[in-house]
């Protein structure tokens, strides 16, 4: 490395645990500023791989992308560029006091700013057969390896899909021509069995409930979403209440997953248990550092943690809400909450598991500490910034916009799904305007909920185009068109002909070079003139790139059909 | 096309036939079967005038005129500096005026002040292509080579209106169920789509970048790259794979509007068997983010191995009839002929010795369009202007600032064959020779120099842009020197050229009437260069380079109530400023006022009914027009086209912004409220 040029103030000490792509993004945004010395960043990931994208991790482990599919940053770039990233390694303590992260190697991290990006693990739901493999839920693992599981790991044969080496196992599976059984039919579920009965897999989907997806989508969407997940040879099980999993042991004594058992007595077999039963954000290390934790790592719109300003939180782990206790004084390190104060259960919402709000934030918050850090190594560095880092922070907002709530979208090839908002109401419902169409048979579905005219919640299924549009008018906050039906039209087979379509209608365009219309040519072919070169000398139709002189003809032929023959 | 008639007769005499000829194939659009009736045009100038005390004009001799103008240009040099008198170009310009405008800026007035009305619209599309391949050519093969394809990619151009005999180009893609066509609009070109003609994609405005990542995202998941060719031919590959690994097809869709199934669909075929191009046009390159855009759109082409073969490849269409030679040869800010750098010491030296001075005297770069016109007036910026084949206060962004900004000039002196709306603002106008009456060249779309014959003796009293500039040059006594005969000029630009990217040293008009396909680089000897890249590129190691692009983040207003997204564009009817179409009677006619396109569902809502005035506007002005519903517009948006003036021109709200490497103003996507005329605005 070059040496730095004599600065004032010491580089900003920034630490981040975790790096998911989340995570990978906030190092992305600091580049420059490690790269000018103005911040000194580390990353600690427990994860040995560079980050990769999980959102496309299905797609990867049904053979359907490949491994550098999953890349979205250059690790080797960030560590050229100076970035410290310790991969295979696990924060297991926090002391905000001193202000250092203790790693499972023993390693102290002194830190001046502090971000968890530490991401979500895998629910592992509560099954006679799976116990030992579940964690305490504040318990704080102490080693990399062991950060997501129980006292032991899942048998052979069971798998929640959430990192590589889950991948590597369906992928094994897959092309064994394995059977399939997924637990849950959560949107990540029903896209795992899609993408896998479409690379040729046996697949099972079990859930409990009346239709799949059903946090997402009302039952009419369920139900077009079920029977268009059978076409695609999907076996659904509904009503199936999982309760234990039946396990076989080879001869050397190792348990295999064999079946799954459900409330009702059904046993479900398989091969490969794929469990699709939600996500729990990482919280345990800010726990044990008496920072406050709900769904997430609980942090206010400027995404600081509500006990300690020099504690963040980013992408799946972080539970943005501001403060409701009125409690506007911020503790200083090492202070514990007051008792007082709303219990964690008591705080709403929760991280959304989406790949964008996680994005926005890790942008956000990289170039507000970019802002900080040019800005501490005073007007020297500041001159010395790249341009373009001064010009975001100079734009930047002093909060972090508040996300809209959030549009669904199944990914699946032939099974066009989304939805978003609030969908409730009901068809007759007062304070809403709420439109319905339905066609079961041709598999489509739609609801839209509108207050004053702006969309407030949607499902569409089996209308892509419609499907499309309405997530931009959602996220736009765009107002839908008066007449409702135009919309239907989108899919339709005239697309958005519904008007002219007549070809031969005394309006409709003949030749588009000379803005010559049927109306024009019927003229002159009353007028006398009888073949497509006359017709060309009166009105330069078809003088053009001629493309239109078929149409002439027929023209001619209809207008003057004694002449023509 | 061809004129019949008495050689040196005026237009009564004369008639248009089309010519046999690989663009159009004898076919010409009404704008071209009209042309001869802009020859005798009423208000056609044919005297010098000067601006009176009074306001009005008074004809002048030609003496008169030159030596007023000539003393107070010399007059503001020495009081000002140079750069106090600016020049503003046209790209429909011949090669000829073009390459004289550019030496007379940089050697007779000494100013860096010179730019051109192409930086509205090529200039985005020209950054890339230099930026990717080393050379900008807009189709870097012959048109032709279009017929045979089998896919073709068109991205924000509406051919079919502003190019009709093109289109015969694309029936062989048709044939084969291959023209994808990507426009917010259902404009005529995405409508020959239909009936088994391909794809129609429609993009909500803006999305076009993410679009096109998008598409390269599913070509390389789905394993339909062509690595060889980008391990061989390529560099920048791994940054562009990782950059478009963000773009997965449902993100893509929730950002466009283009549902999945369409973005696969598209891919798909365009990694299929038979040739495949992708071209782009105005649609997608006249945005604030226009030069990453047509990136991206080659980094598709490139990704897929497109570029540099016999039956593929990447093109940009350019808008001018000039656009391709008229960005070539120094009326560029920061360029010298035969497309040098005029900041290259090598590529100065090479011009300077053909011009016969020290390269010292040449200028260095000066500043783009939009920032020369954002100094008129300003204290140390242009004070007096010289325009020449350009109407800017219909056609530059934000036109309100613009005709601000003419008012305070000193002298603003316009060279035109009409009275058109800048002229009115001109102390000094000097009627020129338009096409039939001038010998020439223009350099097509594909880069091939073709003649400009002389048909029609021009009326007296008008006179040639290079005696113009001679007779100028002459009294400000200019070092070099600025020749009358087009051959001539000719020569010595060819002989500027040789060495540069664009090259025409081995032509001359002589070689030209012989009627051969002359398509540059064309060097003393060869037989010039129908397909460029076929073993390299232009860069020195010979490799095509993808840059990752990303989009910029836009902080996208709600649109609600009644903003809608303003797109601009053109009609077949008219051309650019209108200046010349709206001066036929067949044309204006047909299309006699701008009228705002509007889909039917979004006027109903806004209570607008067919023809209804209305009135279009934002911070910076309001259009009055009236609506013509059409179910070929998104819900979203709306459209006006850019030929009209006064309270009809749409430039009256588009903005200044600018894209940051080609300097392109944002002409595509301009926030705007719409409410119908006659309606109080109710606020708060």
């Amino acid at each position: 490395m070059t040496a730095q040029p004599l600065r004032s103030a010491q580089p900003l000490r920034v630490v981040l645990v975790g790096y998911g792509p989340v995570g990978a993004r906030f190092v992305e945004g600091l580049l420059d500023t490690v790269e000018g010395g103005t911040v000194a960043l580390t990353v600690v990931g427990a994860e040995t791989d560079d980050a990769y994208n999980r959102v496309l991790l299905a797609e990867f482990a049904v053979g359907r992308s490949t491994r550098d599919r999953l890349e979205t940053t250059d690790t080797a770039a960030a560590r050229v560029a100076g970035v410290s990233i310790r991969l295979g390694e696990a924060a297991v303590g926090l002391d905000r006091v001193r202000q250092t992260v203790r790693l499972d190697t023993g390693d102290l991290l002194p830190y001046d700013r502090l971000v968890f990006a530490t991401g979500a693990r895998a629910n592992i739901p509560t099954l006679e057969g799976l116990e030992r493999s579940r964690r305490s839920r504040l318990e704080v693992s102490p080693s990399a390896e062991r950060m997501d599981r129980g006292t032991a790991p899942l048998p052979d044969g069971v798998i929640a899909l959430r990192d590589l080496r889950d991948a590597a196992a369906l992928r094994t599976a897959i092309e064994s021509r394995a059977r399939l059984v997924v637990l849950g039919a959560g949107v990540l579920g029903i896209e795992l069995a899609l993408a896998a009965a479409e690379q040729g897999a046996e697949v099972v989907a079990v859930y409990h409930g009346d239709i799949p997806m059903a946090r997402n989508l009302d039952t009419g969407g369920g139900r077009v979403l079920a029977s268009a997940a059978r076409r695609a040879g999907v076996v659904m099980a509904p009503h199936s209440r999982a309760e234990s999993v039946l396990l076989r042991h080879d001869n050397t004594g190792r348990a295999h997953f064999d079946a799954l058992v459900c409330a009702d007595g059904k046993q479900i077999g398989g091969d490969l248990l794929v469990l699709s039963c939600g996500v729990s954000a990482r919280t345990e290390l800010a726990a044990a550092a008496q920072l406050t934790v709900s769904a997430g790592i609980v942090v206010d719109s400027m995404l600081r943690s509500w006990d300690d300003v020099n504690v963040f939180a980013i992408g799946d782990c972080a539970h943005i809400v501001e403060r409701t206790d009125g409690d506007a004084a911020r503790r200083g390190p090492g202070e514990r909450p007051s008792s007082e104060r709303a219990p964690a259960a008591r705080i709403f919402g929760a991280p959304s598991g989406l790949i964008g709000p996680g994005w926005r934030q890790a942008d956000w918050l990289a170039a507000s500490l970019v802002r900080e850090a040019t800005t501490l190594a005073g007007p020297a560095a500041a001159a010395g910034a790249a341009d373009a880092a001064a010009a975001t922070s100079a734009a930047l907002p002093s909060v972090l916009a508040a996300e809209r709530p959030s549009v669904v979208m199944l990914k699946a090839e032939g099974v066009d799904i989304v939805s978003g908002g609030d969908y409730s109401a009901d068809l007759w419902d007062d304070a809403h305007e709420v439109t319905q169409w339905a066609d079961p048979a041709r598999g489509s579905y739609v609801k839209l909920v509108t207050e004053g005219g702006v969309l407030t919640g949607f499902v569409s299924a089996g209308c892509p185009r419609l499907g499309a549009e309405l997530t931009l008018l959602f996220e736009s906050r765009g107002e839908l068109p008066a007449d409702r039906s135009s919309l239907l039209h989108l899919d339709g087979t005239g697309a958005a002909e519904s008007v002219g379509s007549d070809p031969l209608a005394p309006h409709a365009t003949v030749c588009w070079c000379n803005g010559v219309t049927v109306g024009r040519i019927t003229e002159v072919v009353a007028e006398g003139q009888r073949t497509v070169e006359c017709v060309g000398k009166a009105t330069r139709a078809g003088t053009g790139c001629g493309g239109c002189k078929g149409r002439i003809a027929e023209i001619i032929a209809l207008a003057a059909p004694v002449a023509a023959i | 096309m061809t004129l019949a008639g008495a050689p040196t007769g005026r237009p009564a005499s004369v008639t248009i036939e089309g010519r046999m000829f690989p663009t159009n194939r004898g076919g010409l659009c009404k704008k071209g079967w009209t042309a001869a009736e802009l020859l005798d045009a009423g208000d056609r100038i044919v005297h010098p005038l000067l601006r009176q005390p009074d306001g009005t004009f008074a004809e002048a001799s030609w003496t008169e005129a030159l030596d007023q103008v000539a003393d107070r240009l010399a007059d503001s040099r020495r009081r000002f500096g140079a750069d106090s008198v600016g020049v503003f170009g046209g790209g429909g310009l011949t090669n000829e005026k073009a390459y004289q405008l550019g030496k007379f800026a940089r050697l007779a007035l000494g100013t860096s002040r010179i730019d051109y009305n192409g930086r509205f619209c090529m200039s985005s599309a020209a950054a890339a292509g230099n930026r990717a391949f080393g050379l900008d050519r807009g189709l870097p093969f012959a048109v032709e080579d279009l017929d045979s394809a089998s896919t073709i990619l068109v991205l924000g151009s509406n051919v079919a209106e502003t190019m009709p005999p093109f289109i015969a180009h694309l029936a062989g893609a048709r044939q084969a169920g291959g023209l994808i066509v990507v426009d917010p609009r259902r404009s005529a070109t995405a409508r020959l789509t239909d009936d088994g003609g391909g794809i129609h994609l429609q993009p909500t405005p803006g999305t076009d970048l993410v679009l096109l990542l998008g598409l390269t995202h599913i070509v390389i998941s789905e394993g339909l790259a062509d690595e060889q060719y980008l391990r061989s031919r390529t560099s920048g590959y791994d940054a562009v794979r990782t950059s478009t690994n963000a773009w997965w097809p449902e993100r893509v869709q929730a950002t466009t509007g283009v549902p999945v199934a369409q973005l696969r669909e598209v891919a798909r075929r365009l990694a299929g068997a038979g040739g495949s191009y992708i071209l782009t046009g105005r649609g997608v390159e006249q945005h604030v983010d226009g030069t990453d855009t047509a990136t991206a759109a080659i980094n598709l082409a490139l990704v897929l191995g497109l570029p540099g073969s016999s039956h593929s490849g990447y093109g940009t269409m350019t808008g001018q009839g000039n656009g391709q030679g008229g960005r070539e040869h120094g009326q560029k800010c920061d360029q010298l002929p035969g497309y040098r750098k005029i900041s290259d010491p090598d590529a100065r030296a090479h011009v300077a010795a053909v011009w016969g001075v020290d390269p010292a005297v040449i200028p260095g770069p000066g500043v783009p369009a939009v920032e020369l016109l954002g100094e008129l007036g300003q204290p140390g910026g242009v004070r007096c202007l010289l325009v020449h084949g350009s109407n800017v206060v219909v056609s530059a962004p934000d036109v309100t600032a613009v005709r601000a900004g003419l008012t305070t000039l000193d002298l603003l002196v316009v060279c035109d064959f009409f009275f058109s709306e800048t002229a009115r603002f001109a102390d000094v106008i000097l009627p020129v020779t338009q096409w039939a009456e001038e010998e020439g060249t223009m350099t097509s779309l594909e880069g091939r120099v073709l003649r400009r014959r002389q048909a029609i003796e021009p009326p007296p009293g008008v006179r040639s842009e290079l005696w113009i500039l001679h007779e100028l040059a002459v009294r400000l006594g200019a070092p070099s020197t600025f020749a009358v005969s087009p051959a001539e000029v000719f020569d010595e630009l060819a002989r500027a050229s040789a060495g540069g990217i664009a090259d025409y040293s081995g032509l001359s008009h002589t070689l030209l009437d012989t009627g051969i396909a002359a398509y540059w680089p064309f060097t003393p000897g060869s037989a010039g260069t129908p397909r460029l890249f076929l073993k390299t590129f232009a860069h020195p190691d010979g490799l095509a380079r993808l840059v990752a692009v990303r989009p910029r983040r836009a902080v996208s207003e709600p649109l609600v109530g009644n903003t809608l997204t303003l797109l601009t564009g053109r009609l077949l009817e008219h051309y650019q400023s209108g200046a010349q179409t709206r001066r036929v009677p067949e044309l204006q006619d047909a299309r006699p006022a701008a009228r705002l396109q509007i889909h039917p569902a979004t006027a109903s809502r806004l209570g607008i009914a067919e023809n209804d005035a209305v009135l279009v506007s934002n911070t910076r002005g309001t259009v009055r027009v009236n609506a013509e519903l059409t179910s070929a517009m998104r819900h979203d948006c709306v459209f006006l086209p850019f030929h009209y003036a006064g309270d009809e021109c749409a430039n009256l709200l588009t903005e200044r912004a600018v894209d940051p490497i080609s300097a392109m103003p944002e002409f595509k996507r301009t926030i705007v409220s719409v409410t119908r005329a006659g309606v109080l605005e109710v606020t708060g």
